[in-house]
């Protein structure tokens, strides 16, 4: 098997504040394939978005730090010193952001920043730089590119800023795109619309996308493996129809719970994220579970356990001797046949 | 609604600005007594003529006798053309007297801009950089001083120190060497000192405290993750922003210690400026020289405002100039 475009392996990030050190992300694994389309998925706090600035720690150093192996097309970046890791920001590795009314400087033109992004790593003469700008200001839907080339952003809409963010970050053609919540700040329409040209720029520039969001309609739309997230941990891994069909993790059933188009009760999940300063022992998710015994509340993040191929997940309900039907029945996705199954009492 | 018609608008106004202030000014110098007037009445009262015909005399001799309005025509007309008058105490025409001012004036404003104007951004925005740690707290404590410690005191005690005690500059500015001699350079060194850390202060505090607001905003971690160099994203993204509320610090900080300060800071040091020809001619009670240091203090004023407005809108492109 070929090696994977991005390996991210025992990642963790720490920052230090007033109330002690706080781990936003404690000790992730996952990996993107070239063209292929992973989401994080997880609740707000979760770590999702400081796991994906910590891939090219664009996180702020101090007051954060990152530690663990990511592995760029074999490359460690966390090893790299800034000025090599510079090189691959923008280069090789692309971002776009939640906040498109925010992430460009006002003081500037869009087509200066586009060109700004691509004149730092290749020597390119305006011209050309202004060309190529246009020419994917053009692709991304913007009209009237060539004129629009000189505008500042508060001429655009929101959605339209996005689209030049998406410009920017393909500028300099990177193998990878981390989009962090890319269209959680538009309203529906203009997110469809954000989405279908993801997928079809996905295709023209042959690119993985590293896909955060909380969306799971979103998810549904765009991925191809899942990796979902909660208090800073892996609960559950897999492909994008095992994890909707038949979601292993306690979390995951209530995640998709949420969502009302497949039938979810809209009530969302009781109580709240642990404190990250002093996270519980065991299952993170422990105290938020129906299913919760004693053995969840002690040790470490239970170990993942293959439930079927692909799909992984960190539950102790599923090592081996266990009976993890119990915990399928209240599970959305499931036929209601298979309901009446098990009664097993623990 | 373009550039060219805004600052078209914005120069007509500073001129009807100009016309009231010296409207004003001419209100209230024909409101005061004449002294050429009174001394002409007191020659002849004391050479046995008639005081109060003497009076008359001086007071056609300087058209005082026309009605108000044609007297407020010939100002006005005096005015923009720059026949500002003679002045009594100089024996010079006002506008020579001001123009040798202003050599003198020149010769340490010129260098004391500048430096405030580079070192200030640089200093705040460096210190926003390194916010909290001991560099900031010096260039803090730095600027807090300068714009603490009254310009004249604290030039009062520079000059102690380095003129009278290590007489490595002269007491009393020395009109006879070269402009650019090295001579010159020491001796107004420590009056663009004692300038710069009054100016720089404020300029050192705001662009410190814009810039800490724009190196975390948003699109500094768009600029890091295309791969731009810390540096480059200080030059480029948080000193562009942060010049323009600070613009509006700069000019109002230098034209306020440039009408201020400077004439307190001749006065310490001796140089021959523009604030000291303003300072003697109060004492002297030239009218005609002070009517018109204040007329040319107003003008530079104006203009000043003028360019910071044209100034901003050329920083910020969200600045419209629509309806204004």
């Amino acid at each position: 098997m070929a090696t994977p475009l991005l390996e991210v392996e025992d990642l963790k990030t720490t920052f230090s504040t007033d109330n002690g050190d706080l781990t936003a992300v404690d000790g992730i694994d996952f990996a993107v394939d070239e063209g292929e389309t992973v989401c994080i998925v997880g609740e707000s706090g979760s770590g999702k978005t400081v796991a994906t600035e910590s891939i090219t720690r664009i996180v702020k150093e101090p007051p954060g730090r990152v530690e663990g192996t990511v592995r760029f097309k074999g490359r460690d970046l966390l090893s790299m010193s800034e000025e090599e890791l510079r090189q691959i920001r923008g280069n090789g590795i692309a971002h776009i952001f939640q906040n498109p009314q925010e992430a460009m400087n006002h003081c500037y033109t869009v087509g200066w920043q586009i060109a700004e992004a691509l004149q730092i790593h290749q020597d390119v003469p305006d011209k050309k730089a202004r060309a190529r700008a246009v020419d994917l200001l053009d692709r991304v839907g913007i009209a009237n590119a060539s004129t629009r080339f000189d505008d500042y952003p508060h001429e655009f809409s929101g959605g339209q800023k996005q689209r030049v963010m998406i410009a920017m970050a393909l500028v300099s053609d990177p193998d990878l795109l981390i989009a962090d919540e890319p269209t959680t700040a538009l309203d529906v329409t203009v997110q469809a619309q954000i989405l279908k040209l993801l997928d079809e720029l996905q295709d023209e520039f042959d690119m993985g996308i590293l896909f955060v969001t909380h969306d799971l309609g979103v998810v549904a739309q765009i991925a191809d493996r899942i990796v979902v997230m909660y208090a800073g941990k892996v609960m559950e891994r897999g492909g994008v129809l095992d994890i909707f069909e038949h979601p292993a993790h306690p979390y995951t059933q209530q995640l998709l719970n949420c969502v009302p188009e497949i039938g979810g009760n809209e009530g969302g999940i009781p109580g709240t994220l642990p404190n990250p300063h002093d996270p519980p022992d065991g299952c993170r998710f422990a105290p938020r579970c129906s299913y919760a015994e004693q053995t969840c509340r002690t040790g470490g993040q239970p170990e993942e356990l293959d439930v079927s191929p692909g799909q992984r997940v960190s539950c102790i309900h599923y090592r081996d001797g266990r009976d993890p039907s119990l915990l399928r029945e209240n599970a959305p996705g499931v036929e209601s046949g298979s309901n009446g199954v098990s009664s097993a009492d623990d | 609604m373009g550039f060219g018609r805004y600052v078209t608008a914005r120069v007509l106004w500073a001129g009807v600005v100009s016309l009231i202030i010296t409207t004003i000014t001419f209100l209230l110098v024909s409101a005061a007594p004449n002294p050429s007037v009174q001394e002409a009445a007191t020659q002849a009262a004391l050479q046995g003529g008639d005081p109060a015909e003497a009076a008359e005399r001086a007071r056609e001799l300087r058209g005082l006798d026309q009605p108000l309005y044609v007297r407020y025509m010939d100002f006005i007309e005096s005015v923009y053309t720059f026949d500002w008058g003679w002045s009594r105490s100089r024996s010079q025409p006002v506008t020579e007297a001001l123009g040798q001012g202003l050599y003198y004036t020149a010769q340490y404003s010129v260098p004391w801009t500048v430096l405030t104007v580079l070192i200030g951004p640089l200093v705040g925005v460096y210190s926003a950089a390194n916010m909290y740690s001991w560099k900031d707290h010096a260039a803090t404590g730095f600027a807090f001083f300068g714009y603490a410690i009254p310009n004249f005191f604290f030039g009062i005690i520079l000059l102690l120190i380095f003129g009278v005690w290590l007489e490595v500059i002269p007491v009393v500015y020395n009109t006879d060497v070269a402009v650019f001699s090295v001579q010159n350079a020491v001796q107004l060194s420590i009056p663009v000192f004692v300038l710069v850390t009054g100016s720089i202060g404020a300029v050192m505090r705001v662009s410190r405290n814009e810039s800490a607001e724009f190196q975390n905003a948003e699109f500094m971690k768009t600029a890091k993750a295309k791969g731009v160099s810390p540096l480059r994203a200080y030059a480029y993204h948080v000193m562009r922003p942060t010049l323009v509320p600070l613009s509006t610090t700069l000019v109002g900080q230098l034209l306020a210690l440039f009408l201020g300060s400077s004439l307190l800071v001749e006065v310490v040091f001796g140089i021959p400026g523009i604030g000291r020809v303003t300072y003697n001619a109060l004492i002297a009670q030239d009218t005609n020289l002070l009517l018109g240091s204040t007329l040319a203090f107003t003008f530079i004023a104006v203009i000043g405002n003028l360019l910071e407005d044209l100034v901003f809108t050329v920083l910020d492109p969200r600045i419209s100039y629509d309806d204004r």
